[in-house]
């Protein structure tokens, strides 16, 4: 066999391995799309049908008439949103200090973050529900983003970041009689904007997608449900055979705008993600 | 310590103190409380230090309770199957990726059910698995491959789990095999070629050792969150026998939130605790020897 013809038949099954695998990736998406349009006797028929009939568009006017979705939405905005401001003002802070300024007791103290890592989620839960109920917060949105404002891996991943900022210029500033907290701000910030908005979106992303601890808030403060934990009571709500379509069109609501944003802003966020430190962890 | 110094000292703890005061309350407090409450009996609804103290009951009791055992081999299960099967197929893909058009595109493609909630996943996949009407069954049927009861038959409802897990996780470990891969000077590969390797000699004898303390920070970080896994199990585990999928997390859930049992319930929790920092510092020791900074 010549080389031409080997390397025709190693790009063949490059691509076959590509496409099987996207294949795959894009069939959930496409039939929660395609069934969201399906009438409640299309989407349980034997054998399964790939698209509807006739799409049934009026299905996402009626499961609004239901669920309040845009309150779900707005919950879940509010609480990433704000988890992701605090956890970047903090871990962007203790950053700083662990990368680039001297003080008693600053190894052990890293060393604690590290370690705060590893401890599983479900340790927390029961005190934290506790220390809710004791701060009054049950009944708020704040019992949803305090317990997240801090992040040990936030607080190492901007570490690795700030190091890598020569410290002649902040000595330079120094001579110039800055302050910390002045340097902090225009020399630390704008040079780790890569590191800023990889921690924002994974961040961001991790609290849109968290679901345990929201759902144990919400099932004593049902006006804090936040849509995963929206999606879950609209699967189990409409479990029967006659509104498994509402199920699908909730689903598209919940899922769709979110992928539409991030593929807007992917660009940015691949990028930022690639050229980061990610790379040379 | 000159004056300078120290004011950035002061400095210095004037910006971990945020994320000092959050760990006092929201860390080291709760492990305290959980720790307490593990040797109680307690429902919650009294507070904790009036609970009748029980010594190590709860412990005693969970180590003979055969849901709370398969919870715990079930939860192994899943975290090294998932990770490691993941890590391995992502690397395949990366690589694949990283040679071939349109690579950006693939990349998006494949990235997309890291921004979708895993509920949400879990659910539509929920509808795939369907044994009569999914659409995975029919499209095996079309290799004559007969229905399988993916989600209720104990033998592969796990394994139908894991399958979603690898599914939603190969997106974000494509894009950081890909950083690690692009970093790779092109140097290597040419100097390999001018010798005659072939490309499967390439990618074991240079991309795969370069690219082992990435592969490394993947099953630590990975390991750290599977071992929690909660909502896949959750949400698709509700038509199998539980004791075939039920998790840790879930079961420390259900035995705190739903049967109000809080001191059993931590006690689970310390337990997972333990076999976790075990595999933790195991694999953070191979982190030591595959050369990773900054992380001792």
């Amino acid at each position: 066999m010549n080389s031409k013809s080997k390397r025709i038949i190693k790009e063949f099954f490059r691509y076959l391995i590509i496409i099987f695998a996207a294949f795959w990736m894009v069939l959930p998406f496409f039939w929660m799309v395609s069934a969201s349009l399906m009438t409640p006797q299309e989407i349980t028929s034997i054998p399964p049908k790939w698209i509807p009939e006739k799409p049934q568009w009026h299905n996402y006017i009626d499961v609004l008439k239901r669920v309040p979705i845009g309150k779900y939405y707005l919950n879940s905005l509010l609480v990433a949103g704000t988890a992701t401001i605090g956890v970047i003002l903090t871990s962007s802070l203790a950053g700083y200090a662990f990368a680039k300024l001297h003080f008693p007791g600053k190894k052990p103290v890293f060393q604690f973050i590290l370690v705060t890592m590893m401890f599983p989620v479900f340790i927390f839960l029961i005190p934290n529900f506790f220390l809710m109920k004791t701060f009054g917060m049950l009944t708020n949105h704040l019992s949803l983003i305090v317990p997240f404002l801090v992040s040990g891996y936030g607080i190492f991943l901007l570490r690795q970041f700030i190091m890598s900022i020569p410290d002649e210029l902040l000595d330079s500033a120094r001579i110039d009689g800055a302050s910390e907290f002045k340097i902090y701000r225009s020399i630390i910030l704008p040079n780790i904007k890569p590191g800023l908005s990889a921690l924002a979106i994974t961040t961001f992303i991790g609290q849109w997608n968290n679901f345990l601890w929201p759902m144990i808030i919400s099932s004593f403060s049902p006006n804090l449900m936040t849509v995963p934990v929206g999606i879950q009571r609209l699967a189990l709500a409409f479990a029967s055979a006659e509104t498994q379509h509402l199920v699908l069109t909730g689903l598209v609501y919940q899922v769709v705008p979110m992928l539409i944003v991030f593929v807007y802003f992917q660009k940015n966020f691949i990028k930022g993600f690639v050229v980061s430190g990610f790379g040379n962890i | 310590m000159s004056k300078i110094g120290h004011k950035r000292a002061r400095a210095g703890y004037g910006f971990i103190s945020p994320s000092l005061i959050f760990y006092s309350i929201f860390f080291i407090f709760p492990v305290a409380f959980s720790l307490i409450a593990s040797f109680k009996r307690w429902n919650g609804l009294v507070p904790l230090f009036s609970a009748a103290w029980v010594g190590l009951d709860n412990y005693k009791w969970l180590f003979g309770n055969d849901l709370f055992v398969s919870s715990v081999i079930n939860t192994v299960i899943y975290s090294v199957v998932t990770v490691i099967a993941g890590i391995f197929i992502s690397l395949v893909l990366a690589v694949l990726i990283n040679g071939s058009k349109f690579s950006g595109f693939w990349r998006l493609l494949f990235f997309l059910p890291a921004v979708t909630p895993a509920v949400a996943i879990g659910t539509i996949w929920g509808y795939l698995y369907r044994a009569n009407n999914g659409l995975i069954n029919q499209i095996l049927g079309w290799f004559g491959i007969a229905p399988i009861r993916w989600l209720t038959d104990p033998k592969t409802a796990l394994l139908s789990i894991i399958i979603t897990a690898i599914w939603a996780g190969v997106g974000m470990q494509i894009l950081i095999i890909t950083a690690s891969l692009q970093n790779i000077p092109q140097d290597y590969y040419d100097a390999a070629k001018i010798d005659g390797a072939g490309s499967f000699r390439i990618f074991w004898s240079i991309t795969l050792p370069l690219l082992r303390p990435i592969l490394l920070f993947l099953t630590a970080t990975g390991m750290i969150g599977a071992w929690q896994v909660f909502d896949l199990p959750y949400i698709m585990g509700i038509n199998a026998p539980a004791k075939s999928v039920m998790t840790v997390s879930w079961y420390v859930y259900e035995t705190a939130f739903q049967s109000l049992r809080m001191g059993r319930a931590s006690a689970g929790a310390f337990i997972l605790f333990c076999i976790i920092f075990i595999a933790n510092i195991l694999v953070l020791r191979a982190f030591k020897k595959g050369g990773i900074e900054g992380y001792e």
